[in-house]
């Protein structure tokens, strides 16, 4: 089958695709609009890189986690572990624009400067809309792409560009689920003769998501309740406060959680990650005793394969990462809420057959 | 300018291509007045007409629609002057309540209509058979079989139209209006007819008290018809096979009874006079026949009238044509096809088809090297394709039909006639508040917006219908050769005149229109996709001068190449997009080296191919901008 035939009928009409980007920046055939893939004109190729890489095109994932996690411990529900952390940017700047504890900021950050990447894909919206990819080539570049989007813009469309220009050959991403897995399927070469540059591929740094939000949608909900001009922030809170924050011109809006959901991507309903298994380092919202008022200034990181435990290491021993003791429960939680996300997933695809 | 169009030489022979013939058969008619809309095969001969006017004393115009052209004529013949109205068979359909009403109150001065047919649809979306307008509005109708018979009869019909003080038509097909012959030049007019100020009690009004006095002049012409010089009879007088031939139908008759050596066995009836049919004429010959085959471009025009005349007369004649299926039904007649049905006459058996010379792949059509309507689409298909709902895409008549080929990207989902998109889309645009839950976006070049755009968008701004109009505005009316229309500065006859803005049109209407170049693409898009977000009716005008036009204006084109050391060839995820998607004849792929290349023949130097390179490997150097 075409390759864009093949990603329009079993992804995009199934509303399977996510609009990670995996597919497009490598050709003028596929892009992306408001968060949706738009194939633009049709291409005769049957070995596209764009359906090998799509992280909704049928994947061998016993296999990558053989190939890419040798020596991790495998946990069911969250996939490969070296260890769990609580972690926060020890900058204080870095924590006043990030979300939570600015652990990705901070590592990245860390990460450019000792070397370990030499650039970074990353997402970079305003307060959370009109999100896009970027690659981050400087502290100063990285530390503007703080802060979390709930759209989902095409990132990987500026990876796949970055790779194919090959100028950058430590090239670190900041990856959702949907897309850490595009990511290792490209670091899998499914064409070797067309990689891509795949091995300039530097640390993946996934980030914990439980679901994106249609991108007009969102920008729908945000123009409801604020001055999308002077949005800086969004966030989502515990599930027992059942809202979503908006902060705008520094006065935080909150919305109904219900209202926010039936926004959300229906490709989402589908997804069983939410830790983003596939990644060097996972990091998302701490869950802890402490409440909310503290734990929205910490992180959850896990780290998943030894350049990852290198990494973390490294930063905590410089004082770039604040840690504090991990709750005995934490895992335990953690493993629960994944597993929670994976069931509706699973349900919501049985109840689809 | 072509000497032979005005010279005074009687009986000089020259070569002369069928829409020249009719051009001479004009001056020796001594015409006043002419009026065209272009339209393909005789969209040249207003254009000649327009250049020898000031010469010959008569005037000529391109008018903005064909309605406007015969009407204009109907205006001169009141004050009775000898005018032509040059159409295709589109736009002789256009004017048909003008051409009815106008066959009800008559002329004065001589008025003659030659429209051309384009059996094959060469250069056309049909092959529509105009013949059928002479009989439904009750016009006299001749056509030529050669291209001296395509001069001598303008004259002749002149003539005719002021013996019967009716219109006459003068049908053509492709081949005489574009092939070449022998013509005998005939006298010139020592002076053209004067012009009479209209008195106070001429009338030519279309009242029904006119319709019997309209079936008297073709009655009369009918009777005029039956000794008509240009009807004619070749091989024996009468025979048992008998074949009616109309227009060129008789040259690949001719020639197909020849290869079949049956010249003694078959009487050839040529009939220059389509409507009415010289029955007294066709009969006697048919009493004599067993058999009657008809060989006519198009439709069984002739085929039907010669049935029904022999079953009024109760003749026992088996008769075979077009209409019956022992001729094709459809297409362009030729020698093996007249072949095909003389030997179902003769029961001569089946004709042994030759062998194709070469297996030619099968070819879409596309738009010249550079062209701007390729840019146009590209912007258009990414648009539709943008939105939520693929938006829906409604074409119009132009080279802009090529729309729903490659060169187009396959963008047309629906094509009427010239001036229809804007109100098929008006339609659509309509349902969009009753579930319709898509853009729509029509198109139309600059000359068909004056040609018939402006009153479906007047209707779509009035009833609030949500629709787009792009118009394309490439400053000609390329498809036909480049004649100006009323947004050009120059009229037929080379005189200066104040070009008529677009955008004051669609300003007038109370739409704001919005400017893009389609050569810059990102920007274009923009355009446009602002334009989606909006409700009610919206105007882009997508403004690029004809590559064609401008080829021939700019004294050094920009050179266009690829640098291949930067092309991946096909190691590209572009999979060849320059010369497979984009598809500009200027694009080729070099086998050799296994990457893109361009023809620099072919290439025009517009330059959009470098912008829409992913690599970058396309350059542009130098050249007038």
């Amino acid at each position: 089958m075409l390759s864009t035939i093949a990603l329009d009928t079993q992804v995009i009409q199934k509303d399977l695709c996510t609009g990670c980007g995996a597919c497009q920046g490598m050709c003028p055939y596929w892009g992306s609009v408001e968060g949706r893939t738009i194939c633009y004109f049709d291409c005769d190729r049957t070995e596209g890189r764009c359906q090998s890489f799509c992280p909704k095109m049928p994947t061998d994932l016993e296999a990558l986690r053989a190939k890419f996690f040798e020596g991790s411990e495998i946990i069911p529900e969250i996939g490969p572990f070296r260890a769990l952390y609580l972690t926060q940017a020890a900058d204080p700047e870095i924590r006043k624009n990030s979300q939570h504890g600015g652990t990705i900021t901070a590592l990245t950050e860390f990460a450019l400067k000792e070397g370990f990447i030499d650039s970074c894909v990353m997402t970079k919206s305003e307060g959370g809309l009109n999100a896009r990819g970027e690659l981050a080539t400087t502290a100063e570049e990285i530390r503007a792409c703080s802060g979390s989007s709930f759209q989902i813009p095409p990132t990987l469309a500026v990876l796949n560009k970055t790779l194919k220009e090959n100028k950058y050959k430590k090239v670190g991403v900041v990856t959702t689920p949907c897309k850490g897995l595009a990511v290792y399927k490209m670091k899998n070469k499914p064409l070797p003769e067309k990689d891509n540059n795949a091995d300039n591929i530097g640390i993946v740094f996934g980030v914990f998501c439980g679901w994106g939000l249609d991108w007009n949608g969102l920008e729908d909900i945000c123009g409801k309740y604020s001055d999308v001009t002077k949005l800086s922030h969004m966030d989502i809170p515990p599930s027992k406060y059942h809202r979503m924050d908006l902060v705008a011109d520094g006065q935080e809006i909150h919305v109904d959680l219900d209202e926010v959901e039936a926004q959300v991507r229906p490709a989402c309903h589908y997804c069983t990650d939410m830790t983003c298994e596939f990644a060097d380092i996972s990091v998302g919202g701490a869950r802890s005793a402490d409440g909310w008022d503290v734990d929205k200034s910490w992180n959850q990181l896990i780290v998943r394969s030894a350049k990852g435990e290198e990494l973390v290491k490294l930063a905590i021993e410089k004082g770039v990462l604040n840690v504090k003791e991990v709750p005995e429960t934490a895992l335990e939680k953690l493993k629960k809420a994944a597993a929670g996300k994976r069931s509706k997933a699973v349900a919501k695809a049985a109840e689809d057959k | 300018m072509k000497w032979y169009l005005t010279a005074d030489d009687p009986g000089k022979v020259c070569l002369l291509q069928g829409n020249e013939a009719i051009v001479r058969g004009a001056v020796e008619a001594g015409i006043n007045f002419a009026a065209s809309y272009p339209g393909s095969p005789s969209s040249q001969v207003l254009g000649m007409l327009g250049e020898i006017a000031e010469e010959r004393g008569f005037y000529a115009e391109w008018s903005a629609n064909e309605i406007c052209a015969i009407q204009a004529c109907f205006g001169a013949s009141l004050a009775n002057a000898r005018s032509i109205c040059v159409v295709k068979q589109n736009g002789l359909f256009l004017m048909a309540d003008a051409l009815h009403c106008g066959a009800q109150h008559g002329v004065k001065g001589g008025l003659v209509i030659v429209t051309s047919d384009d059996p094959d649809a060469h250069s056309s979306t049909n092959e529509f058979d105009s013949r059928h307008t002479a009989k439904t509005a009750n016009i006299p109708m001749l056509e030529p079989t050669t291209i001296q018979e395509a001069k001598d009869m303008v004259p002749y019909a002149f003539e005719l139209s002021e013996k019967l003080r009716q219109v006459v038509i003068i049908r053509l097909t492709t081949r005489v209006c574009h092939g070449r012959s022998n013509v005998a030049l005939g006298e010139l007019p020592k002076e053209i007819r004067k012009i009479s100020n209209v008195g106070e009690w001429d009338r030519l009004t279309c009242v029904n008290f006119m319709h019997k006095p309209m079936l008297d002049k073709l009655d009369k012409a009918e009777e005029i018809f039956e000794t008509c010089e240009y009807n004619r009879i070749e091989g024996p007088d009468f025979s048992e096979n008998l074949v009616i031939c109309g227009g060129t139908g008789r040259l690949y008759a001719k020639e197909a009874i020849k290869r079949l050596g049956a010249e003694e066995k078959v009487t050839l009836m040529s009939l220059a006079t389509i409507w009415p049919i010289p029955r007294k004429y066709v009969l006697d010959r048919m009493k004599a026949a067993k058999r009657v085959l008809v060989v006519e471009e198009v439709d069984p025009v002739i085929e039907d009238a010669i049935a029904a005349l022999a079953g009024r007369e109760g003749i026992n004649i088996k008769i075979m044509g077009r209409g019956t299926g022992d001729m094709v039904r459809i297409g362009e007649l030729n020698q093996d096809k007249a072949e095909d049905g003389i030997r179902k006459l003769l029961d001569m058996g089946p004709r042994t088809p030759d062998k194709p010379v070469a297996d030619l792949p099968a070819r879409e059509m596309n738009f010249c090297a550079g062209c701007p309507h390729r840019a146009t689409f590209y912007v258009l298909k990414r648009v539709l394709r943008m939105e939520k709902v693929y938006g829906c895409s409604i074409g119009d008549i132009g080279c802009y039909f090529m729309q729903g080929q490659n060169g187009g990207f396959y963008s047309n989902q629906m094509d009427n006639c010239m001036g229809s998109g804007i109100n098929v889309a008006e339609g659509l645009g309509q349902l969009t508040k009753y579930g319709l839950d898509q853009k729509v976006i029509t198109v139309c070049g600059d000359s068909t917006f004056f040609h018939s755009i402006i009153p479906g968008l007047i209707s779509a701004k009035f009833n609030m219908s949500n629709v787009i109009l792009m118009i394309l505005d490439n400053s000609a009316t390329a498809m036909t050769g480049f004649q100006p229309h009323p947004g050009c500065d120059v009229t037929a006859m080379g005189k200066p005149t104040q070009p008529i803005s677009i955008e004051a049109i669609v300003r007038a209407i109370g739409i704001e229109p919005v400017v893009a170049d389609p050569f810059d693409i990102d920007d274009a898009v923009a355009k446009l996709r602002g334009l989606t977000k909006k409700d009610g009716t919206q105007v882009i005008i997508m403004r690029q001068p004809c590559a064609t036009l401008m080829s021939k204006r700019v004294k050094v084109k920009k050179r266009v190449y690829v640098d291949q050391s930067v092309c991946f060839g096909d190691d590209c995820g572009c999979n060849r997009f320059c010369s497979r998607v984009w598809g500009c004849p200027g694009n080729s792929w070099d086998f050799k080296a296994g990457k893109a290349v361009i023809d620099t023949v072919s290439c025009v130097g517009c330059g959009v191919c470098a912008k829409l390179c992913p690599s970058g490997a396309i350059k542009v150097e130098g050249g007038e901008e």
